[in-house]
Parts: C-alpha cells; structure tokens; sequence
C-alpha cells in the first residue's frame, strides 16, 4: 500500500530514453488563477477574462532538466473547486501538486493550508507539493506577506514561489523546480508490481491492449 | 444558486453522474447537487474504514484492519463487463483516462454446494467438474455451433431459426441437461431468472458470444473492477460534466423541486431557488414519484482470506443459481482484496447479494455466506427498489431506478441510456465527446 497514488500508479511513467512523465495537479480557492498558470506554461498566453477550459481532460507539456524530459500531465479543476465539490479521484495518482493561492487575498491562503493538509492526508506519501502565491503583479494590493508564506512552506517541506500568470513571472520556474524535485527513478522500483491497474483502450484487437498497460 | 440551467441533476450516484456528463457534453447548461458532502450517493464506496463502521453502528474497528484510510469500501458491489456497455461508455466519454481497473480473477459457478470454474471456452469445457463425460461432449458441440453462428447465415444456423426457435428448443436439440442449461443460462447468458427459456434464442445467443468476447479481452474472467473501488467512476463522469461546463455543488439539501402547472421549473434549497427546464435524479429526492418494486439484501464481508476454493483468487464473483437453492433468483457472491486499493494490506471484502423473496432476507443469503469461509466483520443493508411512477414527459423530472441485485452495470447502463432518450428526445452523441479530446494528450 506504499504506493498510494504514488509514481507507481501510473503505467506510464517509467524512465524510458529518459522520459519521465507525472500527474501534476492543480489546486487552491476558485480564481486564485489555477488556469491561468497553466494557460501561462503551456501555451504562453494570458487572458484576463479566463474560462474554463472546456472539453480538455488534462494538458501535457514538457520540461528539459539536463539528462531527462519530464512530460507533465497536467489537471485543471475545471472549476469543481468553486462550491468546495472537488472528487477526490482528481488528485489520486498525483505525483505532484501545485497548490495555489492569491497574493491579495487572506482567505485563500487559509483554504491552500487546507489543501496541504488534505494532500499530506490522503495522497501519495512521496508527492511533491509547490505553494504558489499568485497574481504577485498586484503586489500593491498585497494581503498575504512573502515572508510568512515562505516561513509556512519551509515548515511543511513545500516549494514555494511567488508567482504571476499575467506577466509570467515564476510561472516555467515553479514547474522546473518541482520537475528537478520529482523523483526520475523510483517508479522503475513501483513499475511491473502486481499492484498497478490497466487503463482500458478501445478493442479493435484484443492484443492491443497489453502494450498500453501493465502486464 | 440562483441562476437558470437547462437541467438540474439530483444525487451524484452513478447514474446521474453519467447523465450530467451527456447532458453536458450534450451542450446543456447542468447544476448538479448532491445533499451528501461526497460523491456517490447509494453507489458510493465509503472511506475511511472508520466511517463505514460508524455508518453500521458497529464498534470502531481495532488496530489488526490497518489504517483506515486505506479502505474504500463500495456500499453497492458491481463488476464491469470487459466487453460491456459501461466500458464503452468509458472509452467513448475519455472518461476511462482518469481510471484503472483490474481483471477480475476469478469466475466460479455453484453447484450442489460446491463452486467450480465457470468454463468459457472448449478447452476449459473438456477440464470442468461440472458435468460429465459425455454431457462435455454434448456442451463442447453446443459452444461451437454458438462460436460458428452467424446472424445473417442460415447455413451457420444447423437447421434452427435462431429468430423464431426458443433457447429450450437449441439446449434440446444439443441435448443439454438441466444443470448445463443452468450454469449456460446464469453464468454465461447472465439471467437472473428463467423467462429466457421460452424466448427466442437469438438474444440468449448473443449474450453468450458478449460473455467470450469481454472475456476475450483480458483473458482471465469477463469482469472488470477499477482500483479504489466502484465510487471513483460516478466521480470520473462528474470530471466530464464540470470540464463540459456542469456546476458543481456538494453538501447541499434540496428542499423541493419547484413545480408550475405540473411541470418542474426549478430547485429550492434553503431561500434559493435554481430555475431549470429539467430535473434528472435518483428516487431519494422524490419519494412521491417512485413506487417501491421490491428489496435487494447486500452483505459487505471483511475477510482476512481469500475465498476457499478458488485457488487463492485475489478478486472472483460466484454465481448460485437460483435452482441449486430452490429460489427464484440468483445469489451474487463478489470479492475483491487490497490489491485494488480498497482494503488495507492483506484484508479482502467480499459482498453477497441478491432480490429479497422472503420475509428473512438475512436466512436467503446463507448459501453465499457459507462460501466465504471465516467472516471478521459482517454490514447487512436491506433496501428497497425502487421504479419511477412515469416516464416524466409531462413533469420533466427523469428519475432514475435503484441499483437492482445484478452484480454487474449492464441494466444500469440501460437505465441511464433510457433516461437520456427520454430526456432529451434523441439518443447520446458520442461522436460530440469523441473530437474535442483527441487533440489533447498528444
Ligand atoms: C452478470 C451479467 C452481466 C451482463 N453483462 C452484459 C454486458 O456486458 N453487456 C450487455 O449489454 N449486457 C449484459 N448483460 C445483459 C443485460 O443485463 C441485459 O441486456 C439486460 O438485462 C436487458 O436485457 P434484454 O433482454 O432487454 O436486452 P438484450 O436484447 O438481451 O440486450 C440488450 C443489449 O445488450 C447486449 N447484451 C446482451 N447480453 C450481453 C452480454 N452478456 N454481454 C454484452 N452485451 C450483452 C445485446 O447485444 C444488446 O445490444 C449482463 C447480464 C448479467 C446478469
Ligand atoms: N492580475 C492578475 N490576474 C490574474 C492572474 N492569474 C489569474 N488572474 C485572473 O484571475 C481570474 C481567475 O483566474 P482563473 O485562472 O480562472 O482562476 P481559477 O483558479 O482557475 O478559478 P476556478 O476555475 O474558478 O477554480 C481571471 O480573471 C484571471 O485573468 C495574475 O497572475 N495576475
Ligand atoms: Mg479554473
């Protein structure tokens, strides 16, 4: 039971030629800019009216480190977080976490402590969290101190960045630092366990199936 | 709350989560609440295991269960057909990308008290205890002119319409005795009852080819479980309603639906009303429009063993037929273990079921009981059935049917596919789904 929702749920993220690939959750209070980061990472853009991203399962985007590529699989919230209604499948399996909140509100600060604790709780053991304090563009605005975030991370072992959507500020930098952190060689310990699940393809040949899964 | 949705969908169960997840993709506006703060309703499975103990009122578990928050524990037990409508929901949604499974071990048949594997093919026919010499040889023809049947080929059809002839007509013709004809119809064909007999053989045909192709798929049963139990599929559809655009709300009682001239026009909780052009839900929040049909028993089992006799299978389901105990439908008899992530290690939670026919359901269940070896900790729930009153044309409120005893989702699937039709008058798109997710996980 070691692995949890740990690396060794995911079929699919053995080192192989050095692609490692991670379920990179988002969490924090509705428009903290959960969306917005990733819209930032993945496809460089910002809007200042964001919406969810209808129809996308998870986006994928990768990030070089010197000797591997860590492809991140990354899940939205699509908006479940709005009435507190998020499924806890959504973070099962997640190997990482980016736990968000928004500088110029005190409120969600409080709400990304709950979250730290209910990932320290319920998720896998080895799961890299990052704190991000979003919107730092509006610093003058300011309701949650740097200081005290960075105090509250280093106490629970978290990343921690100040972070801006809109002027991309730390946005690739939060990413690349939880990519370093992640563990590159440990689900190779957790992959081919009898105690991985498959995930089902569809069944033109029933063959097929075996090189999408585990065996 | 107070905003207009072209559907409000009541309850998180499986099969409003399902609906909500077509109706979204479907391009309708959809508010989903649900009065519990998880997801799942009847169908959910209940973690930790602290919670499912306080659910029963039994004493908190002692220490030898293991941390408590390693149990999901499902509150309706149900497998999934390999080759069975929900998995192609699940792979036509993209729901199945955020789920894994695991085969089911095992597939085990009763008969006069003992359990033997359920043979699938020619060669596990020719190796089973379950019929005799010649009676296999009889069986082995029987599978092949199934296996060789071709719909649309009378010359496959060995001189039997199968459209017009009944299944009693093909066993007799390939002289079948009772106790063939019993684990083929129940453990094969899946019927829960012997109707199909006189109907047409076609349909049981079928069945039996669907039963070799799921299990063709995976290779050791036809059945399929996901990890961390039967609770994260309702969940993994909700995923698809909010990405689709669908509103979420947990924890929230609904006091009642809003009706004008006899038609739902909205849902009040509290001094909010959400306005709507339709309801969808399960029948606990409209006691006045369902009528209740009949019982169903489960018995949630806590084991610390596998189940004898099953060479040591980590997941199995057994079925007894309703004739081996001289009752009118079948006992359902599922394990599934830690290996699924929904016991902690080493521990295995078995489940016996079936439709309630006497006034002691606990004494009908005693022949599934009695195959699970040493029970540590025992839940018994009885519940009604429960069907809505009408088709929900005039209200606008689509209610959906209790889980019945069968212990898989083929009848739920039917169920929710049935409530779309009627819902919204045409049959579900999956092609709507299909084209905005490709482009995704390149
Ligand atoms: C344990 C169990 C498992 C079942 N598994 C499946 C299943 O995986 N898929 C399923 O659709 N139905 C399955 N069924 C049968 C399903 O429950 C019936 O189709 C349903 O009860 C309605 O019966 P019918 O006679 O009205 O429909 P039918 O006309 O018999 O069938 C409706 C549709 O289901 C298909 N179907 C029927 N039987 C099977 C089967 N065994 N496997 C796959 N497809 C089948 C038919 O081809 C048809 O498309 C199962 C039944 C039981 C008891
Ligand atoms: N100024 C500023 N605004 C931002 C920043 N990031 C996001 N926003 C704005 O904040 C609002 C909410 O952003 P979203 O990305 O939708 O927030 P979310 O966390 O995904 O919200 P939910 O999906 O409702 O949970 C939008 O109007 C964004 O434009 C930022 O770094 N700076
Ligand atoms: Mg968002």
């Amino acid at each position: 039971m070691a692995n949890r929702g740990g690396a060794a749920q995911r079929p699919n993220s053995q080192t192989q030629g050095k692609i490692c690939q991670f379920k990179l959750v988002l969490l924090g209070e509705s428009a903290v800019g959960k969306s917005s980061l990733v819209l930032r990472f993945v496809k460089g853009q910002f809007h200042e009216y964001q919406e969810s991203t209808i129809g996308a399962a998870f986006l994928t985007q990768t990030v070089c480190l010197e000797d591997t590529t860590v492809k991140f699989e990354i899940w939205d919230t699509a908006g479940q977080e709005r009435y507190h209604s998020l499924a806890p499948m959504y973070y099962r399996g997640a190997q990482a976490a980016i736990i968000v909140y928004d500088i110029t509100n005190m409120d969600s600060f409080g709400r990304a402590k709950v979250w730290v604790k209910e990932l320290q709780r319920q998720a896998s053991p080895n799961i890299v969290i990052a704190l991000a304090g979003n919107k730092a563009d509006l610093a003058n605005s300011r309701a949650v101190e740097c200081d005290e975030a960075q105090a509250y991370a280093d106490e629970n072992g978290l990343l921690f960045m100040e972070t801006s959507a809109k002027t991309a500020k730390n946005v690739n930098e939060i990413f690349l630092a939880i990519a370093k952190k992640l563990p590159k060689n440990e689900q190779v310990s957790g992959a081919g366990s009898a105690n991985q699940g498959r995930r089902l393809v569809e069944s033109d040949s029933s063959a097929k199936t075996a090189g999408n899964c585990c065996k | 709350m107070d905003e207009e949705y072209d559907a409000i969908v009541l309850g998180t169960g499986l099969k409003e989560c399902i609906l909500s997840g077509m109706l979204s993709v479907s391009g309708k506006k959809v508010l989903h609440v649900d009065r519990n703060k998880y997801y799942g309703g009847e169908s959910a499975s209940i973690t930790p295991l602290e919670e499912l103990f306080t659910r029963y009122g039994a004493p908190a578990p002692d220490q030898s269960y293991g941390r408590g928050r390693d149990w999901n524990v499902d509150l309706i037990p149900k497998f999934l057909m390999a080759n069975g409508s929900l998995v192609k929901l699940l792979i036509h949604t993209g729901v199945t990308k955020y789920l894994e499974f695991k085969c089911v071990e095992g597939s085990y048949v009763y008969k006069q008290g003992k359990i033997s594997k359920v043979p699938v093919d020619q060669k596990e026919a020719l190796a089973s205890d379950l019929m005799g010499m010649f009676e296999k040889r009889r069986f082995r023809n029987f599978l092949v002119y199934v296996q060789d049947l071709q719909e649309d080929d009378p010359k496959t059809w060995k001189d039997l319409d199968p459209n017009v002839c009944t299944m009693q007509q093909v066993y007799d013709k390939f002289g079948l005795d009772k106790n063939t004809q019993d684990f083929t119809g129940h453990a094969l064909a899946l019927y829960r009852d012997d109707d199909y007999l006189n109907q047409n053989a076609l349909q049981t045909i079928r069945r039996i080819k669907l039963y070799s192709d799921s299990l063709a798929r995976y290779g050791k049963s036809p059945y399929l479980y996901p990890m961390y139990g039967l609770g994260e599929l309702p969940q993994g559809f909700a995923r698809l309603s909010a990405i689709y655009g669908g509103t979420y709300m947990l924890d929230k009682p609904i006091d009642e639906i809003v009706y004008e001239n006899g038609k739902a026009v909205g849902v009040r909780s509290g001094s909010e009303i959400a306005k709507c052009k339709q309801v969808y839900c399960d029948p606990s929040y409209v006691p006045e429009k369902v009528k209740k049909t009949g019982q169903v028993i489960r018995c949630i089992c806590l084991l610390d063993h596998t189940i004898p006799n099953t060479r040591d299978a980590l997941s199995t389901q057994i079925i007894i037929p309703q004739k081996q105990v001289n009752r009118k439908s079948d006992i359902y008899v599922s394990l599934v273990s830690y290996t699924h992530q929904v016991a902690a290690k080493g521990w295995f939670v078995g489940m016996v079921s079936t439709t309630v026919e006497t006034e002691n359901p606990e004494a009908e269940i005693k022949p599934g009981l009695e195959l699970l070896g040493p029970i540590r900790q025992k839940f018994v729930t009885v519940s009604d059935y429960y069907e809505p009153i009408d088709e929900g044309k005039e209200s606008q409120v689509f209610i959906s049917k209790s889980y019945d005893a069968t212990t898989h989702f083929e009848t739920t699937c039917l169920d929710v596919l049935d409530i779309f039709r009627r819902g919204t008058g045409t049959d579900f798109d999956f092609s709507a789904v299909k084209q905005n997710l490709g482009d995704e996980d390149q």
